[in-house]
């Protein structure tokens, strides 16, 4: 049931064909921007806080592009038009649970961005310029659970911030709240790494760390084995926390609907 | 036969942030704690048994959706109790929603983006229905309502009255026992009203399923609805048959006759004459069996009869003549209620 959801938005994507054009072409350009950054900022050095050229390439792509494929940015405005026409009470006459059903939705989402999107950057930068493999095949099967728990902790980030919509009656402010919490501490953009160290003994331990930074740590070998299984645990602890968080929120505003009417 | 809807002593009341005018104003609301109280829904009581078709009805802000969505599971009663197919709604919402239909006028289920065959699609893994059900209930319905050449278009194509056909289709797709209509012929044009009522009277009879509908247009009931349900400012007023209504309140129809020019004085038996002004005259009308037909006999010879129309009494001449009669009213609080 869920996956038929899964599979709707993934049609529903296909809809909107010249918005994927411009959004394929944006993210090109963002990703040619961000390696010509690095290239300037390496100029003749071999590393830089003992990262090579080519390992940030990877990470520009790995993390600016294959993690930041899904748009979490649409799951807070769709519930925050949800919440304010009040279409969030028709979820309530169906035999679904609101949160799960969003989840499934955004799962079809992101299959559709990989494969319109992220498949074709990959293969773009990596003939051009040059893609590191993974450091070894346990550092490449963990990246993939990695991913899917970055996507996981950034659905419930998103979801957490677009159900407080229901108190603070403006999704407007806390989209710009988290995409700034998101740029700087998630390390999509500026690995950790470069960081000072009194700054990344707090951020390393935040959630938004894995969804861009430890994935691609991984992927490049910059953690050993027992500590890829380590930051993995303590990533689905945090996922557990963001999902009980979620849960709670949604028994509250579920109240909050059937009480106040919305 | 135990009642499938039970209401007793339902009332809901909506706390709303009292504002001040103005910009001082809009400054002491962010600080001020001040909230008035509304009342949607006032002490209702009704029953309703099972193939029943009712009407409710009454004017904007009745209180009409609220009760819809309190029988739905969408609200919380403040005070008082629903029980819809032996289930307090809200807190079996999932187990309640899959043996009831609903269809809001003005807001859609349908996905907007998608043809509307993968709505339906989608409808039936979201509520598990057999696939051999979901074919013959499909093809029924589209054939019915005259779906066939719009099913592969996008829902966000299609024209209100083509959505609205839609929307109750979809809601009895998976066999609900009751289905709840609110306001679902608001906006339509009279041929699509017409392919609607027909449609509902059919399911009503034939399907044997519950149809509770709301609805301010009394054409809507007369067509569909045996029994009516009238609130008025949160209130009950009227629970029964709308013949009875009509003869309690002795509710007169209008007839306007307009003529080419002033024929002089026209005298028709059944009709009394309430304005003249010449050419356009206005009677009205107490007899229930006084159709058109037989008006348009009586004035078969006047050859310069322009134009004539026979108008129901709306509903708000309705709900102000009920209270105008304190008689009426005491028969009507005297009328059984039915479905028992």
């Amino acid at each position: 049931m869920y996956g038929a959801v899964a599979q709707s938005a993934f049609q529903t994507q296909l809809a909107y064909r010249s918005q994927l054009w411009a959004h394929i072409f944006g993210q090109f350009i963002q990703v040619f921007f961000k390696i010509a950054i690095w290239q300037s900022v390496f100029g003749s050095l071999a590393q830089v806080d003992g990262v090579s050229l080519p390992q940030m390439i990877t990470y520009a792509v790995l993390a600016g592009t294959v993690l930041s494929a899904w748009e979490w940015a649409r799951l807070i405005q769709g519930i925050d038009v949800a919440i304010s026409t009040g279409d969030i009470a028709v979820f309530l006459l169906k035999p679904l649970h609101y949160p799960l059903y969003l989840l499934a939705s955004e799962c079809g989402n992101l299959c559709f961005r990989v494969v319109a999107i992220v498949v074709p950057i990959v293969l773009t930068v990596a003939l051009s310029y040059g893609l590191l493999p993974p450091a070894s095949l346990l550092h490449g099967a963990a990246f993939l659970v990695f991913w899917a728990l970055s996507f996981l902790i950034q659905f419930l980030l998103s979801l957490l911030f677009g159900l407080l919509a229901f108190w603070l009656m403006t999704a407007f402010s806390l989209e710009w709240l988290l995409q700034g919490l998101l740029a700087l501490l998630s390390g999509s953009f500026v690995p950790l790494w470069f960081f000072p160290d009194s700054v990344t003994a707090l951020v390393r331990h935040l959630p938004f760390a894995w969804i861009g930074f430890y994935p691609v740590a991984v992927y490049l070998g910059k953690l050993t084995p027992p500590q890829v299984f380590a930051y993995l645990a303590l990533g689905v602890v945090w996922a557990a926390i963001l999902g009980s968080g979620v849960l709670v929120l949604w028994r509250r505003a579920t109240l909050r609907i059937t009480v106040q009417g919305g | 036969m135990p009642p499938i809807i039970e209401a007793s002593a339902v009332s809901k009341s909506f706390r709303q942030h009292k504002r001040f005018p103005g910009v001082l104003g809009a400054l002491k609301s962010l600080f001020t704690q001040q909230f008035t109280e509304v009342m949607a829904v006032d002490g209702i009581s009704f029953e309703i048994g099972r193939g029943e078709a009712v009407g409710y009805l009454g004017p904007n802000g009745a209180g009409k959706s609220t009760m819809i969505k309190m029988l739905t599971g969408i609200l919380l009663p403040t005070s008082g109790s629903v029980c819809v197919l032996g289930r307090i709604p809200h807190a079996e919402r999932s187990r309640n929603a899959r043996q009831i239909g609903v269809v809001f006028g003005q807001r859609s289920q349908l996905w907007w983006d998608l043809p509307l065959v993968d709505s339906f699609e989608l409808h039936r893994r979201i509520y598990k229905i057999p696939a051999d059900r979901y074919r013959d209930n499909l093809a029924r319905f589209s054939e019915v309502l005259a779906l066939g050449p719009f099913l592969e278009r996008p829902v966000r194509q299609l024209s209100l009255g083509q959505r609205m056909r839609a929307e109750v289709v979809m809601a009895l797709l998976h066999d609900p026992q009751i289905l709840f209509l609110d306001e679902p012929t608001i906006g339509l044009d009279v041929v699509a009203k017409d392919a609607v009522r027909r449609f509902l009277r059919e399911v009503n009879r034939e399907r044997g399923v519950t149809v509770i509908l709301t609805t301010h247009d009394l054409q809507d009931i007369e067509q569909i609805c045996p029994r009516l349900i009238v609130v008025n400012e949160a209130k009950l007023l009227f629970d029964g048959p709308l013949s009875l209504l009509r003869s309690a309140l002795g509710s007169k129809r209008r007839l306007k006759l307009e003529f080419a020019a002033d024929p002089g004085p026209v005298e028709l038996p059944y009709a009394k004459l309430v304005s003249d002004a010449g050419a356009l005259k206005h009677y009205l009308i107490e007899r229930e069996d006084v159709s058109l037909v037989a008006v348009l006999s009586d004035l078969r010879d006047r050859a310069d009869l322009k134009d004539l129309s026979l108008e129901e009494p709306s509903i708000e001449e309705l709900i102000r003549s009920v209270y105008a009669g304190g008689d009426a009213q005491g028969r009507m609080s005297a009328a059984p209620p039915r479905g028992v």
